[in-house]
């Protein structure tokens, strides 16, 4: 077979491939063109500019009349949360959504591809292996008492050690529980987008950020890499010294909060 | 509206203008993230950066050139980054909480177009480089010319790597996929 006719046939068999439909990519794009010249903010700097913007908004905030215009995000930890625009919807404490005794599951529609994603994910350890690898305390959930261990435990080294332990539905092990997430300071800047509510709460005494989905999500690497992705559980979010903890379920606020509060070390 | 207006319109801060131009190259952008990342999800990621990515640095391009190859040429170093990135990780650990398919079956896939897809994991033992080239060529159907602004090179460089690219390419069909030119050899 010459050159040519190799390059034809090339070309002939490309020409049937199969791809996956397109997604409506400019669906997701219009709404966010106002947001996409927000500059940037990385990792690195983020303990600086963190500082520095802290130091402004409490002063700030003593004046009424400022605080509405210069919330335009919240920061937990490394965590910043754009409201949707133009109008935030910030829900009064008494709108929270009763709790439930019976965790549910962040998407309850069981898929036969999760088990076999979560298998090939890299960085998957146990406990005791990741508390050796990460310079801070893991903690476990103590409440609901029959929680038990996760069943996965995943470390990573993206500019710090994340601690991401998966909790399975024991109801329906092909969905995920939930899952709570340990990122250390000077890890990635994470970004969530125009959630549907957001919340401020508290956890042990620390704020917290509830927010609903769906929202997409952002981080941020010191490598100039960039992930969106659509989530729709919601998530409770706080901070504690160096680490930020992400708790991701579709949980109420309530029932998150006391898992929050009844993290203990690995005993 | 013709494209080179609407690029003018859009880069005058005219968001309307830019709608449009998602929807004419939102496929190509999607199809290339796709077969350098193989996963559809990602492949979404990496087409939604590229347009917001090109909204915002739309003062620096020339309206008078075509905006294809410029979009392809953000969406694959989009691609190539998160090729070898950790965020590769990040991405398929929150996807789990969607509890939606990771991927389009690959097996299944074969039974549709088996020669495609034997041809699609062939190309994937190329460098990423490489795969580039023969993905923006046979795939995409791009000429040298667009190849070669899509990869910021000269013609002469498109089809003097296309050609090292393909050198390789035959020797691993020939090795691991024989199926693709069985029969077909003169």
């Amino acid at each position: 077979m010459s050159e040519i006719e190799f390059e034809e046939q090339l070309r002939s068999i490309a020409n049937g491939m199969k791809y996956p439909p397109t997604p409506d990519i400019a669906g997701f794009v219009m709404p966010r063109l106002h947001t996409a010249t927000r500059a940037r903010f990385n990792s690195k700097a983020l303990a600086w500019s963190l500082t520095i913007v802290l130091v402004l908004l409490s002063s700030l905030m003593l004046i009424p009349s400022a605080r509405a215009a210069i919330i335009d995000f919240f920061q937990i930890g490394v965590v910043r949360i754009f409201p949707p625009q133009p109008t935030p919807t910030l829900a009064a404490p008494t709108q929270e959504a009763p709790a439930t005794t019976t965790p549910r599951t962040a998407t309850p529609q069981p898929t036969s591809d999760l088990l076999s994603l979560l298998k090939k994910i890299s960085g998957k350890t146990t406990l005791a292996g990741a508390q050796q690898v990460a310079n801070y305390s893991i903690l476990l959930p103590t409440y609901p008492a029959d929680l038990g261990e996760p069943d996965y435990v995943f470390v990573q080294n993206l500019d710090g050690a994340v601690t991401i332990l998966v909790w399975m539905n024991p109801e329906n092990p092909d969905t995920v529980l939930m899952s709570l997430h340990f990122v250390p300071s000077k890890s990635w800047a994470i970004t969530k987008m125009g959630p549907r509510v957001i919340q401020e709460t508290q956890v042990n005494g620390h704020k917290g950020i509830w927010a609903e989905g769906p929202y997409p999500l952002r981080l941020y690497g010191s490598s100039d890499i960039e992930v969106t992705r659509l989530i729709n559980g919601h998530v409770l979010i706080w901070a504690d010294g160096e680490i930020t903890y992400r708790l991701e379920t579709d949980l109420s606020l309530e029932e998150a909060v006391k898992i929050a509060e009844s993290l203990a070390p690995i005993p | 509206m013709d494209e080179p207006t609407l690029i003018r319109l859009a880069t005058n801060g005219d968001a309307t203008a830019w709608e449009p131009l998602v929807l004419a190259h939102q496929q190509a952008v999607f199809r290339l993230a796709y077969l350098l990342l193989g996963d559809p999800d990602e492949a979404e990621d990496v087409a939604q950066e590229t347009f917001l990515r090109a909204w915002r640095a739309l003062k620096g391009f020339d309206s008078t050139r075509p905006l294809r190859p410029w979009l392809l040429s953000i969406a694959a170093n989009l691609s190539r980054n998160r090729y070898r990135s950790a965020g590769r990780y990040i991405a398929a650990l929150t996807r789990a909480f969607r509890n939606e398919p990771a991927a389009l079956n690959i097996e299944e896939t074969s039974t549709q177009n088996m020669d495609a897809n034997q041809l699609w994991k062939a190309v994937q033992n190329l460098n990423i480089s490489d795969q580039q080239i023969v993905y923006l060529r046979f795939f995409l159907e791009l000429s040298v010319t667009e190849t070669a602004e899509v990869l910021q090179v000269a013609e002469g460089t498109v089809k003097s790597r296309l050609s090292r690219a393909l050198e390789k390419l035959r020797a691993i069909i020939q090795h691991e996929f024989p199926v693709l030119i069985e029969g077909r050899e003169a």
